[in-house]
């Protein structure tokens, strides 16, 4: 971990919040899908985060010594996963080729709103770590001139 | 000897703050981990009580171990579990950040004083 440990960290909280931004643009543009890759109507998609256990390096420095002092490797995703507890949406529409019997349609089970207000969150979150990182780059220079 | 406690003293504080640093940013990236409780680097308690040993605080403050621990104090303000806060994580990097600069400019400053009284100039 050592010097750069603190970039490493803040690194894998944007590649998550990246990757939930992509996710979430994916369930966007999927809103009106009635045809998935499994042929069913799209479902919306969800990312799973949880905390890194820490890199090989850091395991080896904290079996080394205590002194060493050591720290999990920040976040990572632990999956995407289909959301399959939000019901399909039912809409009346006797023209669309994918309508039932009945003239109604599956639509996928996205809302717009809450996939924006995950948007925004994702957002917030991704500055955060930026912030973090730029503090971290501000210690290293600082701790540097003391070779001056 | 050339370097002092003070001097060994500020050393261990900039290392302190880069661990915390570590651990405040460890909790920025999981802060949409549901169920993740925060850590944190308490690093002027395990700081004060090696200076205050007193004669010993060269030796104390050498063997100082700057580990994260969960903190269990802060309760759980979100639906999810999750115990941490952006703005206070934020604020709490800022000021470590900003602590961790003002130890390396005091080092700095008795580096110079070492150096002038060495005769090699600032």
């Amino acid at each position: 971990m050592s010097l750069f440990g603190g970039l490493e960290i803040s690194a894998s909280g944007l590649t998550a919040e990246r990757l939930r931004m992509d996710v979430t643009a994916e369930n966007l543009a999927n809103a009106q899908t009635t045809r998935g890759a499994d042929g069913q109507p799209y479902r919306r998609k969800e990312v799973v985060l949880q905390e890194a256990a820490g890199s090989f390096g850091a395991s080896l420095s904290a079996a080394m010594g205590p002194n060493q002092g050591t720290q999990g490797g920040g976040v990572e995703v632990a999956g995407v996963v289909q959301d399959t507890a939000t019901p399909l949406k039912r809409v009346y529409d006797p023209g669309h080729p994918d309508a039932d019997a009945q003239g109604y349609v599956s639509m996928p089970n996205v809302d717009t709103v809450t996939e924006m207000v995950d948007l925004i969150s994702a957002q917030r979150a991704y500055e955060a770590n930026v912030t973090a990182m730029q503090a971290a780059k501000q210690m290293f220079s600082k701790t540097l001139e003391l070779l001056r | 000897m050339l370097f002092d406690t003070t001097q060994l003293a500020l050393e261990r504080a900039i290392e302190g703050a880069g661990k915390r640093h570590e651990a405040l940013a460890a909790n920025l990236a999981n802060a949409n981990t549901p169920g993740y409780q925060r850590v944190d680097v308490d690093f002027h308690t395990a700081l004060a009580a090696a200076v205050g040993t007193g004669e010993a605080a060269g030796g104390a403050l050498k063997s100082l171990s700057f580990a994260p621990t969960r903190d269990a104090s802060a309760g759980a303000t979100r639906a999810d579990g999750s115990t941490v806060d952006v703005d206070s994580e934020s604020a709490k990097l800022a000021a470590n950040a900003l602590e961790q600069q003002a130890a390396v400019q005091v080092a700095h400053a008795r580096i110079g004083i070492l150096k002038a009284a060495m005769g090699t100039g600032t």
